[in-house]
């Protein structure tokens, strides 16, 4: 008896899982009208980023970008696009599991044909094999641990995550266009040995995925180059407020410097205002600390502050002038604009130049998720706000940029900028 | 069959809710998969199997709280335990540690290991802490909690850190019935590694109803009795010649190995497993699934985790989508727009979603102190303590003045 | 304070059957002794300089714990509540002065003595106004709930602690704010590497005072008199007189009172508060309590000292990726050798 009603529910399931999991392919009149209408039907492009709870600093300006980038277009050759966003975040911290529902939750729907996140590295763990066996276009504006893409890492091979082992359909359907974590770190570290003349320096991290990455590499480079790493520390920031003592183990063995291998969001500058007073020297982070919540951790000792940004910088670029005074228009609280928010616009544009070829390759129809992929895998020289994009067989951006910044007064004022390609 | 359903239509189901709960809660297991199927939105079904996870946890941490009376506020870090016991034994990544192809074994023997392993630690944690009173076991199991997510980010190469381990395996069936429904002709396959919603559903399904019943029985044996004495009256019960701390080790152990349980199914789901997802938050959320649910009444507690995990995971996310769809509706589209410092209805409704889980707690816990469905033992004891004690403040409000 | 009211009567640890005691207590206090060694020499190698300063922060920093934790032992002493929203009011009181501080116009930079008068001021409104938010929270969320099962007011707990949190989300936001850096920079040398600042001084200086005249409070006034005796024995206490109500009002106006100034005294120290600081603080401060004995005022003064120190000393001396399992373990030792913690509990049994 029990049985049979089983068969029935998991009869009534695949059909239509199986249903939803190709996609709506066909529908819609086969000839292509003006790039202005929306007579054809809509697409969606869903974002699924961190926004509530304390990830929400991190997450909220970067989904400004998204839904910017997609609003501002409004339409794509007949079709009505529009953004939709999921949140990932379950009792105020990003969770994978609610990650892994929310991108199963836009499979489900046929009209959603690609997203733009996750922001954290964990959840991307978990969201690229749900994805990739529905053949969903993924760009992530910031993940940058390199064992997503890369089979190596740090000459080391890849155990965990393998990028073969999370795409089980051997299909990559997942993209990002920050810089891997072994650019970041390097950069930094090559800038303070070169540039700042720094020898010895202290580094702690905040223990994440990305933190701990960038400030890893950083040691190796640094130590590499011929300096010395005094002191290196990982904190739980959740619970920590006090890194007096860690400055001053960093100042009693010589330190000219410190490093943070932490964002924002993850407390990365509020060592810095404690520093005054205990050591006085450079103070070093990596893009997530590059931004208007930094220096005002920061308090009054902001001057020796440098970052760098795994990016260009969109302000540098005149043809993103006029994107970016239109956001702040419409986004008119500083706060509202993060060090990923153009990154993001740019991850949505990457989509929806995707989409546009995709809906060609298909003679003007709805395409599948299938050929979106294939088209984002071809995307080649585009030319965005934070740079020129085109991936490799990976899905990385294969001339990634890499900016650093140092404040000046109260705002962060570029220095240079470079290419870090060749991965 | 018909005599059983017969006896069901009679009950009366004020004397006897938790039959009707059980019966609601079959047939809503049996329905909603088939709506939601049949209605297109199958990630449902997903994550109703996510949902069963935090089903057995609470499941088990009712054991401990509701039948034991023990408070748990680490109940997170045997569920971690679980998870990362199967994670190591079932993905590719002890190839790091030198064994080729990293290690996999089968699904249902790993439920088992990742259930014993818990009980294991539960027993160790509980042996010397058991036989403190009250409040100190909580605190302990509460630096327990906070003690493991921290070591399994810390060990490095033996957890992978930070990282987490992911391509961990799918759940599999020994022998499966494939046909139209998967795209395959109709046969028998065996070795299914499961990847679709509804296998993760059927299999969730089994499971709970499995733990379901086996601690129903648990609550009716000698050992359940035992519980309730020591829950009332753990000196009365030491004379009554219960073993009060092997009992209590007993139910910790109980406890501890449902969660673990439970951890090696929702790591084969997932596919990943990261040190962040054990924190003390999850312990709380399981504490508050069972205390509003109904401490000791397992359907309360089934209905309570779902009803929790529904806020959660469904409610406060889609939340700022209901009302802006409401706004919309009402023309009110004004109040969506950013304007100033007015983030737009959506988003500031997205802001509100602490506020809202919060309010919702407190709400429920002052209506209904006792749960939504408590058991009806403890309903009696409540009603009579909450006289008597009424009686002494009537006496004080009348002498003082102050009620 | 005087002895603990109720003898201790957790059972000592007897693992029987598996090994005898004495073992277990050997092999307890050789790893004790191991780690001990290992400590001191640590110590010794950086030099008594370094030792005193790395003494000075955690001193300063566990002062902070202190003052939470106080509010957490004298509410679990009366009522044995586990308060979660309490690590909530804390931040509340660092948020208030935050606000309050630009309407004195407060601005970093000034002179100190400008700035004394308003911030006296405001640590006086913010203790007042978390106290007032305690006793509201108690009236709304424990009161009704005195008499029905023991978890149910632990959960209303927990949803004040969102609820808390979510107020101060929806008032400034997810981000971290910062609070103006308002205390000298001068710094006072006490001897080779060893300086103590205007801020340590200030914070040590708040919560001794405060610790002093609340233990004063509590056993010389009436009112003290009342909250003993309502902590020992409720009925006892109501049927001498003693109005229950108000006393467990008073008991956590006090202690929000407490930990308002712990918010306040946070963000002068560390410049920065962000809305769900509270929770994490407020674990840490009712770790604190348990190790000091629960119920016991000078035992969660002591245990906040004792935790701020052993996480300075952790981060200073050696890894502090393990300071918090470090922290932990050290409870848990505690607690199954000492089931009383420090000073010993003033909490009757029931």
């Amino acid at each position: 008896m029990q049985r049979r009603w089983l068969l029935t529910v998991l009869a009534a399931g695949s059909v239509v899982a199986a249903a939803c999991s190709t996609g709506g392919t066909g529908g819609g009149a086969p000839s292509a009208s003006g790039s202005g209408g929306t007579s054809k039907g809509e697409i969606i492009i869903a974002s699924d980023l961190p926004v509530s709870g304390a990830d929400a600093s991190d997450g909220i300006p970067t989904q400004n970008g998204v839904q910017f980038a997609i609003e501002s277009t409004g339409s794509i050759k007949g079709f009505k696009l529009t953004w939709k966003g999921f949140d990932d975040t379950v009792n105020g911290a990003h969770d994978p599991q609610k990650g892994a529902q929310n991108v199963q939750q836009m499979l489900s729907d046929p009209k959603i044909l690609g997203m733009v996140g996750p922001f954290n590295s964990n959840v991307a763990a978990a969201e690229i094999p749900v994805g990739n066996k529905g053949s969903l276009a993924m760009v992530s504006p910031s993940n940058t641990n390199n064992c997503l893409t890369q089979d190596t890492f740090g000459g080391k091979p890849c155990t965990d995550p393998n990028p073969k082992n999370i795409r089980p359909s051997g299909v990559n359907n997942y993209f990002r266009i920050a810089a891997p974590d072994s650019f970041q770190g390097p950069a930094m570290a090559d800038y303070a040995y070169d540039t700042l003349k720094l020898t010895k320096v202290a580094v702690w991290s905040d223990n994440e995925i990305f933190g701990k990455g960038v400030a890893d590499t950083f040691q190796a480079e640094f130590i590499k180059k011929g300096g010395q790493v005094v002191v290196r520390q990982d904190f739980d920031t959740k619970v920590t407020n006090d890194w007096k003592p860690f400055l001053t183990d960093a100042k009693s063995k010589g330190a000219q410097g410190v490093y943070a291998g932490a964002t924002s969001g993850t407390k990365a500058c509020i060592p810095n205002a404690q520093m005054a007073g205990i050591i006085s020297g450079s103070y070093m982070t990596p893009d997530g600390g590059v931004n208007s919540q930094c220096i005002k951790d920061s308090g009054s000792n902001s001057a020796d502050l440098y970052g760098t940004v795994a990016g260009a910088n969109a302000e540098l670029n005149p043809d993103a002038k006029a994107t970016i005074d239109a956001f702040k228009a419409k986004f008119t609280k500083k706060d509202d604009i993060g060090s990923y928010t153009f990154m993001a616009y740019d991850c949505a544009k990457i989509l929806i130049d995707a989409i546009g070829r995709a809906i060609d390759a298909n003679g003007g129809n709805m395409p599948s998720r299938q050929q979106v992929v294939a088209a984002l895998a071809k995307t080649s020289n585009l030319k965005l706000t934070t740079g020129t994009y085109t991936f490799d067989k990976n899905g990385d951006p294969t001339t990634p940029t890499m900016s650093i910044y140092h404040v000046q007064g109260t705002d962060w004022a570029f220095i240079k900028q470079f290419g870090v390609g060749g991965s | 069959m018909i005599a059983a359903l017969r006896r069901l239509w009679e009950t009366d189901p004020r004397r006897d809710p938790n039959t009707l709960t059980y019966t609601l809660l079959v047939a809503a297991a049996i329905v909603v998969p088939i709506v939601a199927a049949a209605s297109g939105s199958s990630y449902l079904i997903g994550q109703i199997a996510d949902a069963g996870v935090f089903v057995l946890l609470a499941i088990g941490l009712n054991v401990v709280v509701g039948f034991a009376g023990l408070l748990d506020l680490g109940y997170a870090a045997f569920f971690a335990i679980g998870a990362y016991v199967y994670a190591e034994l079932a993905s590719p990544y002890l190839e790091a540690m030198g064994i080729h192809g990293g290690i996999h074994l089968p699904f249902w023997l790993l439920l088992f290991v990742g259930m014993f392993v818990a009980a294991g630690f539960g027993a160790l944690l509980g042996a010397p802490t058991l036989r403190l009173r009250g409040d100190y076991l909580a605190i302990v199991t509460l630096g327990f909690g906070e003690i493991v997510p921290r070591v399994v980010r810390n060990l490095g190469p033996l957890t992978n850190g930070v990282n987490g381990i992911s391509a961990v395996d799918p759940p599999e069936m020994p022998v499966w019935l494939s046909g139209p429904w998967s795209g395959d002709p109709l046969k028998i396959v065996t070795d299914l590694k499961v990847g679709d919603p509804v296998g993760y559903y059927l299999i969730m399904a089994v499971l709970v109803a499995v733990c379901v019943v086996l601690v129903n029985n648990l609550q009716r044996s000698r050992i359940g009795r035992a519980w309730m004495a020591v829950r009332e009256d753990e000196v009365a019960a030491a004379a009554m010649g219960v073993n009060t701390v092997r009992i209590k080790l007993l139910a910790f152990a109980i406890g501890a190995s449902l969660s673990g349980f439970g951890g090696a199914f929702y790591a084969s789901k997932l596919s990943y497993v990261s040190p962040d997802t054990f924190s003390f938050l999850v312990s709380v959320t399981i504490l508050v699934m069972v205390v509003l649910g109904g401490m000791g009444n397992i359907p309360g507690v089934i209905v309570g985790s779902l009803v929790i995990y529904y806020i959660l995971y469904n409610f406060l996310p889609d939340l700022p989508g209901y009302v802006t769809a409401i706004a919309n509706s009402l023309g009110a589209t004004g109040i969506l727009q950013q304007s100033g410092d007015w983030p737009g209805l959506g988003e500031e409704v997205s802001r509100l979603k602490f506020l809202v889980f919060g309010l919702i707690l407190v709400a429920t816990m002052l209506l209904r102190p006792q749960g939504l469905m408590p058991s009806r033992v403890r309903e009696q004891e409540l009603q009579k303590g909450t006289h008597e004690d009424t009686t002494i403040e009537d006496v004080t409000a009348a002498t003082t003045g102050v009620g | 304070m005087e002895r603990p009211i109720a003898a201790p009567r957790a059972t000592p640890i007897r693992l029987r059957g598996l090994v005898s005691s004495r073992v277990v207590n050997t092999i307890v206090l050789v790893l004790v002794a191991v780690v001990g060694v290992l400590v001191i020499a640590r110590i010794w190698h950086r030099g008594p300089g370094y030792f005193a300063q790395i003494l000075v922060y955690g001193v300063a920093n566990g002062s902070i714990y202190a003052l939470i934790a106080i509010g957490y032992t004298m509410v679990y002493g009366i009522i044995e509540l586990i308060n979660f929203a309490h690590g909530d009011v804390f931040t509340l009181g660092g948020f208030v002065a935050l606000a309050l501080l630009p309407m004195f116009g407060v601005k970093e930079g000034q002179p100190t003595s400008a700035v004394i008068l308003p911030l006296l001021i405001t640590l006086v409104v913010s203790m007042l106004f978390c106290g007032g938010v305690n006793v509201l929270i108690e009236r709304i969320a424990y009161r009704p709930l005195r008499h029905a099962p023991r978890l149910a007011p632990l959960i209303t707990a927990v949803g004040m602690s969102f609820t808390l949190e979510g107020i101060m989300f929806l008032w400034r936001g997810p981000f971290f704010l910062h609070f103006p850096d308002l205390l000298p920079r001068a710094r006072i040398v006490l001897g080779p590497d060893t300086t103590i600042g205007a801020k340590e001084l200030t914070v040590i200086g708040v919560a001794v005072v405060l610790t002093i005249v609340l233990s004063l409070f509590v056993e010389r006034s009436k009112l003290g008199k009342a909250m003993r005796a309502t902590a020992q024995d409720r009925d006892a206490a109501q049927l001498m007189g003693i109005d229950i109500n108000t006393t467990i009002a008073l008991t956590f106006f006090i202690g929000a009172a407490l930990a308002g100034a712990g918010g306040v005294v946070f963000g002068l120290y560390f410049n920065s508060l962000s809305f769900d600081l509270g929770f994490s603080a407020g674990l840490f401060a009712f770790t604190a309590a348990v190790l000091g004995g629960i119920g016991n005022i000078y035992g969660a003064a002591i245990g906040g000292l004792l935790i701020g120190m052993v996480q300075s000393f952790s981060d200073g001396y050696f890894d502090s990726t393990w300071t918090q399992v470090v922290i932990f373990a050290v409870l848990i030792l505690v607690l199954v050798f000492r089931p009383t913690g420090i000073l010993g509990m003033r909490v009757p049994e029931k």
